[in-house]
């Protein structure tokens, strides 16, 4: 579903992300790992748009989406949940999942209507229902949780029915029932909507509950990808993490 | 447009250098307020929109000790200290509660303060024009002739006082302890806090700073005009536009942009007479389009 | 009752409807020429606060030169009325005029807005400073047209149309008041809709947008064109109601005005701007019948609103009284 070949990027002349190929196949959920610093992050920002490739190519389906620009991306299936939540202070949960259905369907540009009574209520109900959000619908976004407000990060991300669903440290910031929580969440999502996922996760124990392919990255290169087992095994991996692990 | 009497006043030495002359007069007093500006804005990160105000009680207080004692370097001192003083309760007691605000709440809290000290400086001192302080008697001479150009001593005075001026605000914040701690305060006040410096004595510091430079420059312009209430409000906007133009923040911008400003003045007031203000603001257009951090600025 | 809890359009109307009836009714009830004056500078202030609301309470950008499309729309219409068109057109010159008013501070916005919406913050707010006082000083320049800092002299003619005679006290309060509330209830349909709610999403977070899918740049522009539109209809309104027009309407002061009665009735209600206006020209009357020292006593007032109170009167008490 999403394939990107040997993107490279650098800052300055110091190489934030080398020569990087990674292969997600449709359907699947796949995690990102690394230590800190890794350029974990920055692959995000690569491949949603927000900063250029210096080399290589990135396909999303059969689209050459290499260097297009952010919102484009989003239109060609790519939707993204960030590390620290990015969300809409004043607005009510049920407001902000409308406000992301509408950006996609360019309804944005209506005057005639009002938001209030507008049609896209059944749906933002529906995407609050998938990620738990429901009990919180009319709450003013400032005034949820840290985990809500990840979730409602997640609710904007769902609302542009993407084909690859990005999530940047989903976990961050919670205590370990709570990521549980999050993830048995994230896994309920991915099995509904059957999407493509890739998430940027550091509690290893989560990573190999429920990852089908782990990419390892470290100093901006992948250094190591497969499955759980492994993953777990390779040498390359352990001497990366020196204790690493659980955070 | 009169592009011509522009063009024989620049090819006419005595036009040329009286011109050149006034715009320096111009900007260099111009310098004297608005570096106080970029400097507050500079360290404080505050747009202090009532500096014009300050300018204002300046001009006040040096005419009123001018009337006190009919001593010219006094007064004009007082003007500055006075205003100086002033700047710091302003400081302690009004700026500070809006150091991290909105723009918006900043510029308010500066305007009602303009409001408020433009009708009391009538309540005290009268609705009236009052009249200069005068020149001083070691300047009350005959006006120098240079190639023609009628050059009144006393300006060539005030272009002196602003540039030894402006030479010392560069060694104080260059060459001094203050000046370093005041540059570090502009960058990273919280690590400064952490070493056991204490940022509040250094910001109220620069405050009084600039509005001793405002007060200077009101009380230098006391001398060369009358003192009226509201005579801050248009070397704000003129102050603002040199600070924009020579970049938030930086000195030697507002150096550059002061001269500027102060040459497109006078030529201007040659050439199109009934627009001068508004090449400023066609400059400052240019500038913001062009380079918004200003000539000297950093790009943030 | 549903009536009051249904948000749509027709409530909205009504309300307005019901409204204008009952400050007409009012001009009779209380015969006061000087309180009829007041309601309508309200009205009038009140559209040049809350078009610039939409730039300042929705979108989160602030605008220091919005008085510049004021002062535009209204030497528009004093320049349209004292031309030779008003001979040709006759009992349709005042319509025609309020529209070129409102045209030409819409093309005005236009290009203003494409050139300080690229800038962030700060140096927004001085651009479009910079160019309001660019436009005073090109009004005090064109001194043969504009009449330079003495300001449209002369007056213009105010023929009937539709019935209406402007010369007439009670024509004009009810033709200012009616065309207030139109616009009212359409800006009212306009920060309810989808697009009003893209403004509080740009307002609040200015880079999720485009993660989004959703391009903020040209739905600012939008909203900086109509803010501007409503501005030049306020300084046509303006401009009849004085006969004139003064180069003093297109000083950075006059851009303070709206920005005094966005704080004192509040930005975060639609209405707030509404009543700062109101809360402003009760304290213009009250004070300057009392002393000469006008500006003492606002200064004192804003000082007391952002220091204490820190948000606008109606924000205030829609707080206290209707916290959801």
């Amino acid at each position: 579903m999403l394939k990107i070949r040997g993107i490279s990027k650098s800052f300055g002349g110091i190489k934030a992300t080398d020569n990087v190929s990674i292969e997600l196949k449709p359907n699947s959920i796949n995690a990102l790992i690394g230590p800190n610093g890794a350029g974990k992050t920055t692959i995000f920002n690569l491949i949603t748009g927000k900063i250029s490739i210096d080399e290589g190519k990135i396909f999303i389906g059969n689209n050459n989406i290499t260097n297009l620009k952010e919102t484009e991306i989003t239109h060609l299936g790519i939707a993204r949940a960030f590390q620290i939540t990015n969300i809409f202070p004043t607005l009510s949960v049920k407001e902000s999942i409308k406000m992301a259905l509408l950006a996609k369907i360019h309804g944005l540009n209506n005057m005639w209507d009002r938001f209030s009574s507008h049609s896209v209520n059944e749906e933002a109900n529906n995407i609050a229902e998938l990620t738990g959000l429901k009990k919180v619908y009319n709450t003013i976004s400032s005034e949820l949780s840290h985990g809500d407000q990840k979730l409602l990060d997640i609710a904007l991300a769902l609302a542009l029915k993407p084909k690859v669903l990005l999530l940047d440290e989903p976990t961050a910031g919670m205590g370990p029932e709570e990521r549980w929580e999050m993830i048995k969440r994230i896994k309920e999502l991915w099995q509904k909507t059957k999407m493509t996922v890739l998430f940027i996760e550091h509690d290893m124990d989560i990573v190999f509950d429920i990852a089908q392919t782990i990419f390892v990255l470290q100093q901006g290169a992948v250094i190591a990808k497969g499955t759980p087992k492994e993953i777990k095994k390779n040498q390359a991996v352990i001497k990366a993490y020196l204790g690493g692990g659980k955070k | 447009m009169e592009i011509f009497a522009l063009f024989d006043c620049i090819i006419t030495p005595a036009c040329l250098i009286s011109q050149t002359a006034g715009g320096l007069k111009i900007g260099m007093l111009l310098f004297l307020v608005a570096s106080g500006l970029t400097l507050v804005f500079g360290v404080l990160g505050v747009i202090n929109f009532a500096h014009g105000a300050l300018y204002m009680l300046g001009a006040y207080f040096s005419w009123q000790v001018m009337s006190l004692t009919g001593h010219f370097g006094l007064a004009v001192i007082s003007g500055a200290i006075g205003v100086g003083i002033f700047g710091l309760l302003f400081e302690r007691l009004l700026i500070n509660k809006v150091y991290n605000a909105d723009l918006l709440v900043q510029i308010l809290l500066c305007y009602s303060v303009i409001l408020i000290l433009d009708d009391l400086v009538m309540i005290i001192w009268g609705d009236e024009f009052l009249s200069g302080i005068g020149v001083p008697e070691v300047f009350q001479v005959p006006p120098l002739f240079i190639f023609d150009a009628i050059i009144p001593p006393f300006h060539i005075a005030i272009i002196v006082i602003s540039m030894i001026v402006a030479l010392l605000l560069w060694i104080i914040m260059t060459k001094t302890k203050f000046g370093k701690l005041v540059r570090a305060t502009a960058v990273n006040p919280r690590m400064l806090e952490a070493l056991g410096v204490n940022t509040n004595v250094i910001k109220a510091g620069v405050f009084m700073l600039g509005s001793f430079l405002a007060g200077l420059g009101g009380a230098l312009a006391a001398s060369l005009g009358s003192v009226v209430s509201g005579m801050g409000n248009s070397i704000i906007i003129e102050s603002f536009i040199v600070t924009v133009i020579g970049g938030m923040g930086s000195i030697s911008g507002a150096f550059l942009a002061s001269i500027i400003i102060g040459m497109a003045r006078s030529f201007g007031a040659v050439a199109m007479p009934l627009f001068t203000d508004g090449i400023m603001f066609l400059i400052m257009v240019l500038v913001l389009v062009m380079k918004p951090e200003g000539l000297m600025g950093k790009k943030k | 009752m549903a009536f009051f809890k249904k948000d749509n359009f027709k409530r909205d109307a009504i309300i307005g409807l019901i409204v204008w009836i009952f400050l007409l009714i009012f001009f009779f009830v209380i015969p006061s020429p000087g309180i009829h004056d007041i309601i309508q500078k309200v009205f009038i202030l009140g559209l040049f606060a809350l078009s610039l609301n939409i730039l300042i309470g929705y979108l989160g950008l602030v605008a220091f030169g919005h008085a510049a499309f004021f002062a535009a729309g209204a030497y528009t219409l004093g320049l349209f009325l004292q031309s030779s068109i008003v001979s040709n057109l006759g009992s349709l010159s005042i319509p025609a005029a309020i529209i070129s008013a409102i045209f030409i501070s819409t093309i005005l916005a236009a290009f203003i807005g494409a050139i300080c919406i690229r800038l962030k913050d700060i140096y927004f707010s001085f651009l479009t400073l910079a160019f309001q006082m660019l436009i005073y000083s090109i009004i005090l320049a064109l001194v043969d047209i504009t009449g330079g800092d003495q300001g449209l002299m002369g007056g213009f003619p105010k023929p009937p149309f539709l019935g209406i005679d402007l010369g007439k006290p009670f024509d004009f309060y009810a033709f200012t008041i009616f065309i207030s509330i139109i616009t009212i209830v359409l800006l009212r349909q306009l920060i309810e809709s989808p697009f009003g709610y893209g403004l509080r999403m740009i307002r609040d977070n200015p880079d999720r947008p485009a993660a989004l899918g959703f391009n903020n740049q040209r739905h600012k522009l939008i909203a900086f064109i109509i803010a501007g539109s409503i501005a030049g209809l306020a300084g046509s309104l303006q401009a009849l109601l004085d006969v004139g027009a003064y180069p003093e309407w297109a000083f950075w002061a006059k851009s303070a005005e709206p920005l005094f009665m966005i704080l004192l009735g509040g930005m975060h209600s639609f209405l707030g701007p509404l009543m700062g206006a109101f809360i402003f020209e009760i304290l213009n009357d009250f004070v300057t019948a009392n002393t000469r020292y006008y500006g003492l006593v606002l200064g004192l007032v804003i000082l007391s609103f952002v220091l204490g109170l820190r948000r606008g009167l109606l924000d205030w008490l829609l707080i206290k009284f209707y916290r959801k």
